[in-house]
């Protein structure tokens, strides 16, 4: 597609409004005009900076890592791959589009540019983001780390990221956004588009710590292709303005696979609008989505799941479980379940409540108090195991749970 | 004569307005091995779960004594610290609670010093000890399980046993501990009764129908309730007959 016809597109969708969640005026913000200017290394990133990124997980030692990305608004960029990790390439959008001509061939291809206003709006102005890919048949060990930070008031952060999985590669990324907590106001626009080649794995684990002004509205999707993995997990720990997020996941090849978890931890005025959609387009292809929210303060959270089942001998489940710690909170499952083939086998489990009476009394039956137990029980709850996921990537989501529990509880 | 450890004094209890308990005078004394016994429905379960306070159970008159004193207005955690522990008949699953770390932290003997948040995702010092000991009760493959997740009849008695001794509790209550076992686990269970029994310590209550556990350990006293009232108060010597007989039959013949 041209990049003129891509323009047209948007220009027509630029009032669209979002099929989910509440909308946003987007010319209440003001966008970036100029280019993004490259940080050489880390060692370049002011200590306050370096904490902030801390804070949702970025190793800053990068001893662990096989690559790192920062973003800094949509202002400044660091991308750096360690030295010896061959057949990988982490890039800023920017430089990638310069580089490879076909790259442009996968921007907008898995989320299209007229979804919505906000896809529309992150055409039309200046973005940046990472462009991350692993070779084909290259096994990545170590995780590449990516960070988006939003310091700028009133404005918006305009992410475009592109990953690419090659044929047969193994990519684990780790990602975290975060806004510090004296910026008034703020937009993230972030649109991700993952693309999972012919037996490739690819895992996505994202955990956010948004300011209370923050309005988030990423948009993202990826396609699998035959016998590709893609596993995507998600933390939303700390309050925000409002979330609406709806990732799809297309399943086009005979046995691609996916699951997508997610945890929210709903808290203070925070609207959380959040859901999954997998897509089983092809022949033996499955996957779950799992999700679990905790809603305490007066947040509102909408968990939603989808289900298409599009192909004969797919099969895939929902599970959507809610645990509600406040009389002011809503939380709202919504399991969808769609099949349009003979034999596409799909379920779902939905369940909404709160502390159970049964378990407190158990556990305070064992001597620990009301609190304790309580605390206890949440904690269990939001506990989010990974199957397939690298240790490492597992322990930096419990400690992110068990950090924003701290501070929440 | 040494004062009772626990006594129950009419003891009238009910359940969604249902009376259970008419009117129970129970004692029980330090160390010694008490059953109750009766048939179905007779407010066995009602009287252990009274006694450890769970709310259902609304006690509507009497009184119950521990060391002396009512603890009528004990919370659950006060009574379980005061030192009573009841294994559950069917405890609830509690998801990602694992068993290993859940004994570490009700357990005062472990030697586990790490705080409560510690206990997500890291281990603490005491597993060796502990995993001795999941292994003596044949359940070490529950270990990194989550809390009564999935599992078997036998293995939740087994496991809620683990749970009440690792409270070292002054009195436990056992609610039927060896319904649903093989005849080995049986065995474990009674053995590690036996060996409770022996240290003298702790006074054991046991709910059960089954005469293997009862004669294994010894017996002191037993009580047997109908219709939510004392109605026999006999020894070890009775078990043969009642088991040949049956409540009814055995209970006409000794109230006559």
């Amino acid at each position: 597609m041209t990049s003129d016809n891509l323009k047209k597109r948007a220009e027509s969708a630029k009032k669209k409004q979002a099929q989910f969640g509440e909308d946003i005026d987007l010319d209440n913000y003001e966008y970036t005009s100029s280019g993004t200017s490259e940080i050489e290394s880390i060692d370049d990133v002011s200590s306050e900076d370096q904490a902030l990124v801390r804070e949702v997980g970025f190793d800053t030692s990068q001893e662990n890592v096989s690559g790192s990305f920062i973003q800094f608004d949509t202002e400044s960029i660091l991308a750096d791959v360690l030295l010896t990790q061959e057949g990988l390439e982490v890039l800023p959008m920017s430089q990638a589009l310069e580089q490879y001509d076909w790259l442009k061939d996968y921007l907008w291809k898995a989320v299209p540019v007229d979804v919505d206003k906000y896809t529309a709006r992150s055409e039309l102005e200046q973005y940046n983001g990472y462009f991350i890919r692993a070779k084909a048949g290259v096994k990545i060990d170590m995780p590449v780390q990516s960070c988006l930070i939003m310091k700028k008031n009133q404005s918006v952060q305009n992410v475009h990221n592109i990953i690419i999985a090659e044929e047969g590669s193994e990519l684990h990324i780790i990602t975290g956004c975060a806004t510090p907590s004296n910026v008034e106001q703020s937009l993230h626009l972030g649109v991700s588009e993952f693309y999972v080649k012919k037996n490739a794995q690819l895992s996505f684990t994202m955990v956010h710590r948004w300011s209370e002004n923050t309005d988030v509205r990423p948009r993202s999707a990826a396609i699998v292709e035959e016998n590709g993995t893609y596993i995507s997990s998600y933390a939303l720990l700390s309050p925000l303005k409002s979330i609406q997020t709806f990732p799809k996941v297309r399943l086009v090849g005979s046995g691609a696979k996916s699951d997508l978890y997610s945890i929210i931890y709903g808290t203070k005025n925070s609207k959380y609008d959040i859901g999954g959609l997998l897509s089983l387009e092809a022949q033996r292809t499955s996957g779950k989505v799992i999700s679990r929210s905790i809603a305490t303060d007066s947040s509102e959270i909408i968990a939603r799941g989808d289900l298409v089942g599009l192909s004969s001998q797919t099969k895939a489940r929902l599970e959507c479980d809610g645990l509600l710690i406040s009389d002011s909170a809503v939380i709202r499952a919504v399991p969808m379940l769609v099949a349009r083939a003979e034999g596409a086998e799909l379920s779902h489990e939905a369940t909404v409540g709160k502390v159970g009476a049964e378990q407190l009394n158990y556990l305070m039956s064992r001597g620990l108090d009301e609190e304790e137990a309580t605390s206890l029980i949440i904690r269990g709850f939001v506990k989010l195991k990974v199957p397939g996921l690298p240790p490492a990537l597992q322990s930096s989501i419990d400690d992110a749970i068990k950090m924003s529990l701290e501070g929440g509880m | 004569m040494c004062g009772n450890l626990l006594e129950t004094r009419d003891l009238r209890v009910e359940v969604n307005g249902v009376p259970i308990l008419g009117g129970i005078d129970l004692e029980f004394e330090p160390g010694l091995v008490y059953a109750i016994l009766g048939p179905n429905a007779s407010g066995k379960s009602t009287l252990a779960k009274t006694v450890m306070g769970l709310p259902e159970y609304k006690i509507t008159g009497g009184d119950i004594l521990f060391n002396d004193e009512s603890i009528l207005r004990k919370t659950i955690t006060e009574r379980a610290q005061l030192g009573i522990a009841y294994a559950f008949q069917t405890p609830p699953s509690i998801s990602g609670v694992k068993l290993d770390d859940f004994i570490c932290r009700i357990c005062p003997d472990y030697q586990c010093k790490a705080e409560a948040d510690t206990l997500m995702g890291e281990t603490c010092a005491c597993k060796d000890v502990l995993y001795d000991d999941f292994e003596r009760l044949g359940i070490r493959n529950l270990a990194d399980r989550d809390l009564n997740d999935g599992f078997s009849g036998g293995e939740s008695k087994r496991s809620e046993l683990f749970q009440v001794l690792s409270m070292r509790p002054k009195i436990m209550f056992l609610d039927e501990p060896d319904s649903g076992l093989d005849y080995d686990s049986l065995k474990v269970v009674g053995h590690e009764l036996k060996a409770l029994r022996e240290k003298g310590d702790t006074t054991l209550v046991i709910i059960s129908h089954h005469r293997y556990v009862l004669e294994f350990l010894e017996v002191d006293k037993v009580y047997i309730l109908q219709q939510g009232r004392l109605v026999y108060t006999g020894d070890m010597s009775d078990i043969p007959a009642l088991e040949e007989k049956g409540y009814e039959k055995f209970l006409a013949e000794v109230t006559g």
